[in-house]
């Protein structure tokens, strides 16, 4: 976001605060008196939850949350249906880092984001069980959760788009899909909510320590998992970073291949889990390199049929170690006869035929000692050429689609860090580089 | 698609376990049976963290049981769950080993209702909600106890309190499961519906010590498919750096190294030679310096954080003949593990019918100076593995 919020946004969460606050005096008016210490209770762990500032995607964090609002909403629905969990929601506003950077504008907003969407829900709520001082039983109680939760996440959405809309002055058609949290961890939360408003009814607020802390343990053990996967993934990149300057022609090429393959992976809609999945085995897809001596890779000019020998051997060894990573092997081609790479496969995962495609790409658009980078738009058309035979029509259109969105430009002109080389590169035709044989000045050199 | 059926199957796990806690409402045989299946199933599922022996998620269930069976009861479901559990677990299949299991199961189980009929019996048996979960909690707490008494008596080994979040999750869940099943006083009494509901937090928890274990386990396996990377170059020995590790770590832990520096250690062991890959091959056949491998190796793991110290250790290793020139304080005795390993391996070429001919040699070998406490580590681990005779 950026530093100086347009004035309408200020408008809006001043807005929002003032309606929340405005009914929250009203409900204290009409005479809504909500008991002292479970209000306390409910929003000291709000806010503590909240607060533990652990990074577990966005759309696991807001579900999580919402079961506080959600727990509220059935402890007082005999009580104070309106003022409690209006009261309990608010308690969202003290976000520790709002806090100490003093940006009272996110203080308001979320203050009065989940406190009226709490006191919605309750409606709801008190609509399904029509208020009356003996709660139904649990069954009906905990399917009453789900529109609630639904209503209380529906809210919470509507506050967050417009917000979103006034600051990056879009409409909300844009983004508003993509902050709708759908997963069913919706419905487990808010499931546990109502059990723990119900558990708090009947048996006491130390039982709500009881519940919490293995759903405590639960979540920081997940973030310390995403935590440890990124550093995974980062040492390996580091790692194959270090092992690639042995082939100083082909400097970046892995993470490039990375790159290009998670982006076409997002094209296509992979959720994160499958992207982590696509960046690792792109990382590790050139790693049987590491038994090409130096001085073949490093070899200006043609190779010996020798050494072009121990060049493709390293497709083999790729393989070989890929087999041996559990959660890779998936996506590890099969091996035939003699011929094995991540093209060529028309049945193989759609992970495999993503890298063979960010593999060729990059290839292509990148100066080689036996033949300087393509212009991006040979790129493009070399590959939407070999689409359904050699690479995949789909994976294709999405890598091109995706590049254009970013608006870099890769290939010839557009290269870092070229390599020096002791014989210039030649230029090439519109051999398609990386992918087999390739035709210059009239003679066929093997790469 | 697949959010379908999460969905449905979200939706049939419910149902189901609804179904069951009514049938089992008024019926104590029908309950303890789906208690008794809880047992072997929990037998199953372990919460698995890091630097802790594994959890069995029985171990809430046997909370449950101690609230809802008399003891005669409890005793019969916890014998007939533990020996349902000791078939069926997967592994290896041992008689000997899964009696030993099942003993210790029962024993723990069994420390379980004894804390409870304790504390009940010192508050003269009066249910309130105080006294009712002090009893749980202690129940909940008893078998880990045991589990922790069995564990020192094995092998002298103790978690720490840090590695203790799964414990508490056991606790606070299988209290909270035992009160959801009985209720304290006359309220809350939701029969086997509470336990089966109040076990979704434990649930989760579960599932994230098991993401947490998957990520650890595939870098292990980078790590090891990197280390095999020069062989199948034909650049070192077959086996070698594998064989490495695995004496490295046995060693590292005779000397008593920490968790994080066996860790450091078996990774340093498995990548001391990646750094041949980066040199250019020497013209006439020879081996490549030694000394030149490992910089070059350290300084590829340095550049990155998560095997910074595992790069300090193989840097440390070809230098520690030469005093002087000692690099990294920390790293010194893991070095010296390594250098005496890699140097085992090199001298028996993976046979251990050479392990007396090396470890001598080791001991009196040209110019080389061993760190004698290291070389008795190396004596100590091949005696225990029968490779070498016990003085």
């Amino acid at each position: 976001m950026g530093s100086q919020p347009p004035r309408s946004f200020t408008l809006y969460c001043t807005v929002l605060f003032v309606i929340a606050v405005g009914v929250a005096v009203a409900l204290l008016v009409v005479g809504e008196s909500p008991p002292i210490q479970q209000v306390l209770v409910l929003g000291c762990l709000f806010v503590i939850v909240d607060n533990m500032d652990v990074d577990v995607g966005e759309q696991m964090g807001l579900s999580a949350s919402l079961m506080i609002p959600i727990a509220s909403i059935v402890l007082f629905q005999a009580s104070a249906p309106g003022l409690g969990p209006l009261l309990v929601g608010m308690c969202a506003g003290a976000y520790l880092d709002h806090v100490r950077t003093g940006d009272w504008r996110k203080i308001m907003f979320n203050s009065a984001n989940f406190g009226l969407a709490a006191l919605i829900a309750s409606f709801v709520f008190g609509l399904i069980v029509v208020s009356d001082p003996t709660l139904p039983p649990l069954p009906l109680l905990l399917f009453a959760s789900i529109p609630v939760v639904l209503v209380a996440s529906l809210a919470n959405w509507l506050f967050v788009v417009f917000a979103m809309s006034i600051l990056s002055h879009r409409p909300i058609s844009e983004f508003g899909k993509q902050v709708w949290v759908s997963e069913f961890q919706l419905l487990v939360f808010g499931f546990l909510g109502v059990l723990l408003g119900q558990l708090y009814l009947t048996l006491g607020p130390w039982v709500v320590f009881l519940f919490i802390a293995p759903m405590f343990i639960a979540r920081q053990t997940f973030a310390s998992y995403l935590n440890l996967r990124a550093a995974h993934v980062a040492a390996l990149a580091t790692l194959v970073r270090a092992l690639e300057s042995k082939d100083r022609y082909t400097a970046g090429h892995v993470e490039r291949v990375a790159e290009f393959a998670v982006g076409t992976g997002k094209e296509l809609g992979f959720r994160q889990s499958r992207l982590e999945l696509v960046r690792y085995a792109a990382l590790m897809h050139d790693i049987g390199k590491l038994i090409v001596p130096n001085q073949i890779l490093n070899k200006p000019g043609k190779l010996t049929a020798s050494e072009y020998e121990r060049m493709r051997r390293h497709e083999f060894v790729s393989v070989e170690l890929l087999r041996r990573i559990d959660f890779l092997a998936s996506v590890v081609p099969s091996i035939e006869a003699d011929s094995v790479s991540f093209e060529h496969c028309a049945d193989a995962p759609l992970e495999t035929r993503i890298l063979a495609v960010a593999d060729a790409f990059d290839a292509m658009t990148s100066t080689r000692a036996y033949r300087r980078a393509l212009t991006q738009e040979v790129a493009f058309s070399e590959l939407r050429d070999k689409a359904g035979s050699q690479f995949d029509g789909d994976c294709v259109e999405a890598l091109i689609r995706w590049i254009e969105a970013s608006g870099t430009r890769y290939g010839a002109g557009f290269e870092e860090n070229v390599a020096d080389f002791k014989e210039p590169p030649p230029a090439a035709g519109t051999g398609s580089a990386g992918l087999g044989d390739l035709a210059v000045d009239g003679e066929r050199v093997k790469q | 698609m697949s959010r379908a059926i999460r969905f449905a199957g979200l939706a049939a796990a419910a149902l189901i376990a609804y179904v069951i806690a009514e049938v089992c409402k008024a019926d104590t045989e029908a309950t303890l049976a789906v208690l008794a299946a809880g047992i072997s199933i929990g037998e199953m599922v372990m919460l698995r963290p890091a630097g802790r022996a594994p959890l069995p998620l029985s171990f809430a269930v046997f909370t449950v049981l101690v609230r809802a069976a008399s003891a005669p009861q409890f005793i019969v479901v916890v014998v007939a769950g533990e020996l349902v559990a000791a078939l069926i677990r997967p592994g290896p299949k041992a008689p000997a080993a899964r009696a030993l299991t099942l003993a210790e199961r029962c024993a723990e189980a069994l420390s379980a209702g004894a804390a409870y009929e304790i504390v009940m019996a010192l508050g003269h048996q009066k249910e309130t909600p105080g006294i009712v979960v002090l009893a749980l909690t202690l129940a909940a707490l008893a078998p880990i106890v045991v589990s922790d008494l069995v564990g020192y008596v094995q092998d002298r080994n103790i978690a720490p309190v840090r590695a203790r979040a799964a414990d508490v999750a056991i606790v606070a869940s299988g209290t909270l499961m035992a009160v959801g099943y009985g209720g304290l006083g006359h309220d809350g009494d939701l029969g086997l519906l509470g336990p089966i509901l109040f076990s979704i937090p434990l649930i989760a928890a579960w599932y994230s010590f098991e993401l947490l274990a998957s990520t650890r386990r595939s870098f292990e396996e980078t790590i090891e498919a990197l280390a095999a990377a020069p062989e199948l170059g034909g650049l070192v020995r077959e086996g070698h750096a594998e064989r490495v590790a695995d004496l490295a770590v046995s060693m590292g832990r005779t000397l008593s190294l920490s968790p994080v520096e066996l860790d450091d250690l078996w990774t340093a062991a498995l990548l001391h030679h990646l750094g041949v890959v980066c040199l250019d091959e020497p013209e006439d056949g020879a081996s490549p310096d030694p000394l030149e491998v490992a910089m070059a190796g350290a300084t590829m793991l340095r550049a990155s954080e998560a095997l910074a110290r595992a790069g300090d250790v193989v840097a440390a290793e070809p230098l520690l003949h030469r005093p002087q020139e000692h690099g990294q304080p920390g790293a010194a005795l893991s070095g010296m593990i390594l250098k005496v390993a890699s140097a085992y391996d090199e001298l028996t070429e993976g046979d251990d019918e050479h392990a007396a001919w090396a470890v001598e040699a080791l001991y009196t070998g040209p110019g080389y100076v061993y760190d004698g406490r290291v070389l008795g580590a190396l004596e100590r681990v091949l005696e225990r593995r029968g490779v070498l005779a016990t003085r």
